[in-house]
């Protein structure tokens, strides 16, 4: 008989995945992925996706450099 | 509600009524007009040419001469048809006997009110009786629509009015003085989370408020009927204007086939509110708020179904978004609740937004919901009389589609209202209406807050065999609800757990 299991299956790239898995095992006390799938899938606990995601965006953050546009004339700076 | 918080479709009509048990359809197919609201609206063109073909079959129909229907390409959409219907409790699959085979049926309530539906007869009233005392003149046609315009665009007004100011100048202020939907409007649209409370007291739009707003009018409706519902489940004695809100399944069941029988109205009609069971008359003043009829303040014996109603069963393909309907408003088509929502109030709207390639906009328009729009995802910089300037940018767009509002839409609203001058300069260079480069860009920014992608759903695992697990996972894609699948693993994830659940059981009771 198989089993069913509630939860999220998330789709990503497999640097973001071991990103993921990386914060789990740090700083979520392994709370948050229940399996992982192969490459590019994971399964993890519904309640802890929005957690999960906010620390992702934390961690990127600090790797991700912002271009600016090119100001141009007008007074927006303000 | 766990459940829903990335699912807003979850609102969605037949969501809602997967969820019923069987008892509910029993007795919601007990109204003729209730069954065949839901033919008309709720079936997929196949499943309604197989309750076509089942509806006056005198015996059940065997599985095995329903598939001789089908070629053999077109199994899956035909499982999935047929997945439909049960769901809807409008087929009943009989399990296989010594001597009989597998047969599918109609239920028995179905089919006695489609008939009736179709026939005619009976003395069930179910689709409204008119009233007999005179009309007031004045209430016809235009002036339905023109007061339940006014009603739906208070309601969306709301919502987006309801976006955080930002400390830019432009935006968020100086339309604020509307009069804004009824408190139980707002408290049902707090509830429903299209907007939450911000921290300085006010209103903030949710991610759900955005898809709500970029939804179909039809759509719309239907999302502010179910929350209704919905709210009404929970609070079994919550006075609404006075009357007590019954809420036991019983009565939703009574809410529901009202809202199916006002979809068989006629528009410009009154009708008899004393032909109507006490659960009905009490949710008249509720509906009134919502815009879905009217009631003559002097003659409170008849109620006027406005156009939000009576095209609540009609094809939602029919009906246009909010950024398609704006559009519409200038064509002043008035077919369609869509156009009746934005003509009401932005009778000379044209669309006039100039994208440049520095993400810089320039749009002529004075209509504070195009405006209001604009600023769910650009920068307002500068508003004048009769145009607004800003322009794109990653944050701005960021945080637009960190609010649920997708790239594609944000595109799709552009290149939809820009400027006359534009789309011919792109018509006469043959290049689109919009700068590539904007609109790679917006796509680029969408990407790049999107590196996961979250599915709720169940995950299937701990298969005995090779053949079962390829079976179900076979199973489920025929019926649509596989998300991804890894054979080597035999490990797959669906959406909907309830239709697999039903087949392995009478997968265990086959043998």
């Amino acid at each position: 008989m198989p089993r069913a299991i509630r939860g999220v299956l998330i789709t990503c790239e497999p640097a973001i995945k071991s990103i993921l898995l990386h914060i789990d095992k740090t700083q979520l006390n392994n709370e948050a992925i229940i399996e992982d799938l192969d490459d590019t899938h994971l399964f993890v606990k519904e309640q802890m996706l929005k957690t999960l995601q906010s620390k992702l965006d934390e961690k990127l953050k600090e790797t991700y450099r912002v271009e600016q546009p090119l100001e141009d004339s007008d007074a927006e700076g303000n | 509600m766990a459940s829903t918080s990335f699912a807003p479709s979850s609102f969605m009509l037949s969501e809602y009524l997967e969820k019923l048990p069987g008892a509910t359809f029993r007795k919601l197919y007990q109204q003729p007009s209730t069954a065949f609201a839901i033919f008309r609206r709720m079936l997929p063109h196949l499943a309604k040419i197989y309750v076509q073909a089942l509806l006056y079959m005198p015996e059940p129909l065997s599985v095995k001469d329903l598939d001789v229907w089908v070629r053999p390409e077109g199994k899956t959409a035909s499982n999935r048809a047929i997945g439909i219907l049960r769901s809807l409790h409008i087929v009943s699959v009989i399990q296989p006997s010594k001597d009989k085979p597998q047969e599918i049926q109609l239920t028995n309530n179905f089919k006695k009110s489609l008939r009736l539906a179709l026939e005619g007869g009976g003395s069930h009233s179910s689709f409204g009786v008119p009233s007999r005392l005179p009309v007031n003149p004045e209430i016809d046609i235009p002036f339905l629509d023109n007061w339940a315009g006014k009603i739906w665009q208070d309601i969306l007004y709301y919502v987006v009015n309801s976006v955080p100011v930002r400390n830019d100048s432009g935006g968020g202020s100086g339309y604020s003085s509307q009069g804004g939907p009824r408190a139980a409007v707002r408290e049902l649209l707090l509830m429903g989370g299209l907007v939450r409370r911000g921290d300085g007291g006010g209103v903030q739009i949710s991610e759900h408020g955005f898809n709500f707003l970029l939804q179909e009018a039809n759509a719309q409706v239907w999302t502010l009927l179910l929350l209704w519902l919905e709210a009404a489940d929970r609070s079994k004695a919550a006075a609404k204007g006075g009357a007590p809100v019954p809420a036991t399944s019983l009565d939703n069941v009574e809410m529901l086939s009202f809202l199916f029988m006002l979809a068989s109205l006629e528009l410009g009609r009154a009708y008899d509110t004393s032909a109507l069971t006490d659960t009905r008359r009490n949710m008249l003043p509720a509906l009134a708020d919502f815009g879905l009829i009217y009631i003559d303040p002097r003659n409170r014996e008849q109620y006027f179904p406005t156009r939000l109603a009576t095209t609540l069963t009609s094809s939602s393909a029919a009906l246009r978004s909010v950024s398609a309907s704006l559009d519409a408003a200038t064509k002043k088509n008035p077919g369609d609740a869509g156009s009746l929502v934005a003509g009401a109030g932005v009778p000379e709207e044209n669309g006039g937004i100039i994208i440049e390639t520095n993400y810089r906009i320039y749009a002529y328009t004075s209509s504070p919901l195009q405006i209001a729009i604009l600023h769910l995802f650009a920068r307002l910089i500068m508003r004048w009389p009769n145009m607004v300037s800003g322009r794109l940018t990653r944050e701005s767009v960021r945080e637009a589609i960190k609010d649920g509002i997708t790239a594609n839409q944000i595109i799709s609203y552009l290149a939809a209202h820009a400027h006359p001058q534009l789309v011919r300069a792109a018509a006469a260079k043959g290049t689109p209406v919009l700068p590539a480069t904007v609109v790679d860009q917006i796509r680029l920014w969408q990407l790049e807050s999107e590196r996961m992608q979250p599915n709720a759903g169940f995950l299937f695992k701990d298969f005995d065999s090779v053949e079962e697990y390829a079976e179900m996972a076979t199973y489920a894609q025929e019926i649509g609800v596989l998300v991804w699948k890894n054979d080597r693993k035999r490990h797959f994830f669906v959406r909907k757990v309830e239709q697999l659940r039903d087949w392995l059981k009478a997968r265990k009771k086959g043998g």
